[in-house]
């Protein structure tokens, strides 16, 4: 079975980069069957690169400001369904461009597609580290990956 | 397929402000606020931009040679025109000479770029107000509205060349998306024959697909009499502004090298400038209410969000390229070029285009032009030579310029004898467009909004004078429940929310 886990966001941008620090953490461990990439855009550019695949694990950043910093949310792709949206001023979302593909090459996309949403705290000033909340959660966050994946 | 819907209903608001904002977008977006007077009527608009913190000052003690990798992290959605630009300017930097398979290899890539960055746009983001209509429920105008109502074959021949363009950056690139390959007087890898194969079978395909896109603008948007009427309608979507662009030495458009034209209201020629230039042609000028810059004509002057010969505001990207240009050095795009000049000259349009939405129909030719320079540039064998490198000195003082898909990208770096950054000043093609954008949005939500009547098309079509610039306010940020959706807040006059109108 060939499982991805895309890291997504903006590595200078303080925890919007968090699923980039996952990662690159992941890929380090080498862990079997599992391919890593990092993809510093969305929408129709993480179409590209989810075809092919059985399993995707999606790492990204969230804010509901319901919860602490680093709160790690676990979503499915239909958790998503009230966000594809409506015109839009520039570019397509996740789940617009997941709906997109099961349209359009359905036998090309992934049977599972799971989020692993974490609670950010600063995604507006330019940085590459992470607020310590969210540096402090990397831990229990990548346990929970490494499970999922097992 | 039905007819898309162009009218629906408004009712009746007594409030005092609107507000349209894409509030699943964490930060960067743009946010419409429309305040009303006492009768209902537009007093006035605002679109308005939060900005990102910090950039410059996290570049300033860098070396230079990291900034090509770091600037287009600005942006998840155009960062090969900040790489582009931001080598450029590295050239100037170190007064490299690019070698020719370089400078190739730079313009192949940047088509990749165009391709791929023009189909998303008009496919995903314009064709929904198109095809299914302004007015159209809001949960099938997008995307995916798009692929039922014209099948899901085209909309599968859309997803392939948006990646074919993708493919061509990440082959000269390195990557697809925030490329690796840029380097002062070169770039870093040298491609096969086999890669160059490739890219030239892509090309061609991407060449066919510029052929269906014009004959689809025709079909869908053109032959509409009543999109035409939105298009020509002066009093909506219509602008007296300069326009500006680059161009070769015959003023044909080019994205990647060559000067700065700037034209008047009347298509003369009011400057012709250098990269290293820019400051004596723009100033900037800042308002209270929002973080970006309104870049502006320094010798005209600001005089507001007006249009005309004595407002300094000018546009970028396909309109204002299209409208500064004499034509383009590719055939099948130098054709439509003739039939779009033709066609608004039938119309009385004698000079610059000034009708917003023909920022589609520019987009689409240079969608053509693109795919065309595309398999020229593929199609030579030469670009396959191991000379990508040419000399460079110390590093010093730079600008590097280049058209990015929505407009003129302008890169400045200095830099200390060590080569580490000591100024960063960067003026991007949203920027330069944005008092036009501001004042696009003032004119249509003036002439749609009357007596209170408000209702979820007509905001919609408030919010297209804005989209068909192809706003990239964003540049970086973006996260799980982001996403641009939209939610317009009508409010009482002290604040609360009365009701709220949502489109997903």
């Amino acid at each position: 079975m060939r499982i991805l886990v895309v890291g997504v966001g903006n590595p200078i941008l303080s925890d919007d980069g968090v699923g980039i620090h996952v990662a690159r953490i992941l890929r380090d461990r080498h862990l079997k069957g599992v391919e890593v990439e990092e993809l510093p855009a969305s929408g129709l550019e993480l179409l590209d690169m989810v075809l092919g695949y059985e399993r995707v694990i999606i790492v990204d950043a969230i804010q509901t400001k319901s919860v602490e910093a680093g709160t790690l949310h676990r979503l499915k792709e239909e958790d998503f369904e009230r966000t594809i949206h409506g015109s839009s001023p520039h570019g397509i979302n996740i789940a617009t461009a997941l709906a997109l593909g099961r349209k359009l090459v359905p036998e090309k996309m992934p049977k599972e597609v799971l989020f692993f949403a974490v609670e950010a705290d600063d995604v507006v000033n330019v940085s590459e580290n992470l607020t310590p909340k969210v540096a402090d959660a990397l831990p229990e966050i990548l346990k929970a990956i490494e499970q999922e994946l097992r | 397929m039905a007819g898309p819907i162009i009218n629906d209903t408004p009712v009746k608001t007594k409030e005092k402000r609107i507000t349209i904002d894409p509030i699943t977008r964490l930060e960067g977006h743009g946010k419409i606020e429309i305040f009303l007077d006492a009768a209902g009527n537009v007093e006035n608009a605002y679109l308005q931009v939060p900005e990102l913190r910090g950039f410059e000052r996290f570049c300033i003690g860098r070396h230079v040679m990291e900034l090509p990798v770091l600037t287009n992290r600005l942006c998840g959605v155009c960062p090969a025109a900040h790489h582009i630009a931001s080598m450029k300017t590295l050239d100037a930097v170190f007064s490299a000479t690019p070698t020719p398979t370089a400078l190739k290899l730079r313009e192949l890539f940047y088509m990749g770029q165009y391709v791929h960055s023009h189909i998303a746009h008009f496919y995903a983001l314009a064709a929904p107000d198109f095809v299914l209509g302004p007015s159209a429920p809001s949960n099938k105008r997008n995307v995916l509205g798009v692929v039922d109502a014209v099948g899901v074959p085209i909309g599968a021949e859309v997803i392939k060349h948006r990646s074919y363009g993708q493919k061509v950056q990440e082959i000269v690139g390195g990557r697809a998306t925030h490329p690796v390959f840029g380097l002062p007087g070169g770039v870093s890898k040298q491609i096969s024959e086999e890669e160059r194969v490739k890219m030239e079978e892509m090309a061609k395909s991407c060449v066919e697909f510029g052929k269906f896109t014009i004959k689809l603008f025709h079909d869908v948007v053109l032959a509409n009499k009543d999109y035409l009427g939105l298009i020509v309608n002066p009093d909506i979507y219509y602008l007296e502004t300069y326009y500006m662009g680059m161009v070769d030495k015959n003023n044909k458009t080019n994205f990647y090298d060559g000067d700065i034209r700037v034209v008047d209201q009347t298509g003369k020629e009011v400057v012709r400038y250098r990269p290293s230039e820019y400051l004596d042609v723009i100033a900037e000028h800042v308002e209270p209410w929002t973080y970006m810059k309104m870049p502006f004509l320094k010798k005209v002057g600001w005089k507001g969000f007006v249009d005309g010969a004595s407002s300094g505001i000018y546009r970028v990207g396909p309109l204002g390229r299209i409208n500064v240009c004499t034509g383009y050095t590719t055939p099948l795009a130098q054709k439509e070029y003739e039939v779009f000049r033709k066609t608004v000259e039938s119309l009385g349009v004698k000079g610059p285009v000034h009708h917003t939405l023909a920022y589609h129909w520019a987009r689409v030719i240079e969608l053509q032009y693109a795919a065309e320079r595309m398999l020229e540039l593929a199609s030579d064998k030469s670009i396959t030579s191991e000379d990508i490198r040419g000399p460079f000195k110390e590093p010093k003082e730079g600008v590097g310029i280049c058209e990015a898909p929505r407009g003129t990208l302008i890169h400045h770096y200095a830099s200390d004898k060590n080569g580490l950054c000591t100024k960063i000043n960067m003026i991007v093609a949203s920027t330069n467009n944005y008092a036009a954008s501001n004042t696009s949005v003032i004119k249509a939500a003036k002439s749609m909004i009357k007596d209170g009547m408000v209702s979820p098309g007509l905001l919609n079509k408030v919010e297209m004078a804005f989209r068909c610039y192809d706003p990239c306010h964003s540049c970086g940020t973006h996260s799980l429940n982001g996403g641009p959706a939209l939610e317009v807040t009508i409010r009482r006059k002290e604040g609360s929310v009365l009701t709220n109108l949502k489109n997903y």
